[in-house]
């Protein structure tokens, strides 16, 4: 955001004031509020008022353009559709609101299972028990075998 | 920033209130079809714009929260980007670009009374983006934040796009770049 640009001592100098005439025009209202006090006090010097002289020139011709207000007939087709659309619109909402619990809930079975699988004793696979080493008292692999030797 | 002026006109029109909707349309109508009227030059599509932004303010009602802007700012947002639509399309209806650097020549001397048509085509002559801020700012009369987080650009640059839409505005209408 641009900083209010004023002197050591607070006041504004010309280069600033006129490039916020340059930019903003010749009323101090639609100046950056931070600068307006500033700009007040510049505006009274005979320097300020040329300034200000000279971007009012444009603001007259400016404000010669004026836009009629609505028609009754606008007025009424927009009031016409509002009911419809803040009654779909909330629909839509109550409908983004079911997906995003169903999603919730589907998150949670999710969870719950990796749970499950993660917690739960593994199961002896079938593989081991085909596993032509195993005995009836566990794995009798290799290392049993070395042993008896 | 303070409190939003707008923020419980749009939680009653969320809850189906109707003179809420009455209000809110009283309040914003002129706004929204200044702003597009001037954006588009052209009174029939303006109102278009005007109708199309105030579905989009039903729709939203019931979920409307503030977040870094205001409503009114979101609103001339949303009118915005539906004008830039609608400038796209002629664009690509004509195959023109749209203009980056204003075309300075002045226009001819309007007739008595005919001075707002030239400002108009005026208007129309320069940038998009320096027309938009000097329509948010100066019609509008949008404070340089408002103005700058409803076009998505810092302070700075509001007031760079601010300055070479005058200053292209002043060459077309009074023929000069005010540096007189």
């Amino acid at each position: 955001m641009a900083e209010a640009r004023k002197t050591a001592d607070g006041r504004m100098d010309a280069s600033r004031f006129a490039a916020l005439a340059d930019a903003y025009g010749s009323a101090l209202h639609r100046w950056p509020q931070a600068e307006q006090a500033a700009a007040t006090r510049f505006a009274e010097s005979e320097e300020g008022r040329a300034i200000l002289r000279r971007a009012g020139r444009l603001d007259t011709i400016l404000d010669r353009h004026r836009v009629e207000a609505p028609s009754h007939a606008l007025h009424g087709a927009i009031v016409a559709k509002a009911a419809t659309e803040v009654r779909q619109g909330r629909h839509r909402r109550f409908w983004w609101l079911g997906f995003g619990l169903a999603g919730v809930g589907l998150a949670g079975a999710v969870a719950g299972l990796a749970l499950v699988t993660v917690v739960a004793p593994d199961t002896p696979s079938d593989h081991y028990v085909m596993d032509a080493n195993a005995t009836s008292f566990g794995d009798a692999g290799p290392d049993a075998d070395t042993e008896d030797l | 920033m303070g409190a939003d002026p707008d923020e419980e006109l749009v939680r009653r029109i969320g809850a189906g209130d109707p003179a809420a909707v009455q209000a809110m349309v009283a309040r914003k109508l002129p706004r929204v079809l200044s702003l597009a009227t001037r954006m588009l030059g052209d009174a029939a599509e303006a109102e278009d714009v005007a109708q199309e932004t105030f579905v989009r303010i039903w729709r939203h009602a019931s979920s409307w929260r503030r977040g870094h802007a205001r409503f009114d700012t979101w609103i001339h947002r949303v009118a915005l980007n539906l004008c830039y639509d609608r400038l796209r399309r002629r664009r690509e209806r004509t195959t023109d670009e749209l203009p980056e650097m204003a075309d300075e020549a002045p226009l001819p001397d309007a007739l008595p009374g005919d001075e707002g048509r030239r400002v108009q085509q005026a208007l129309q002559c320069i940038a998009p983006r320096q027309r938009e801020a000097i329509v948010l700012v100066y019609y509008q009369e949008m404070s340089n934040i408002e103005a700058a987080a409803a076009m998505q650009v810092s302070v700075d640059a509001l007031e760079s796009l601010l300055a070479r839409g005058r200053r292209a505005l002043q060459a077309l209408l009074v023929g000069d770049d005010g540096d007189d």
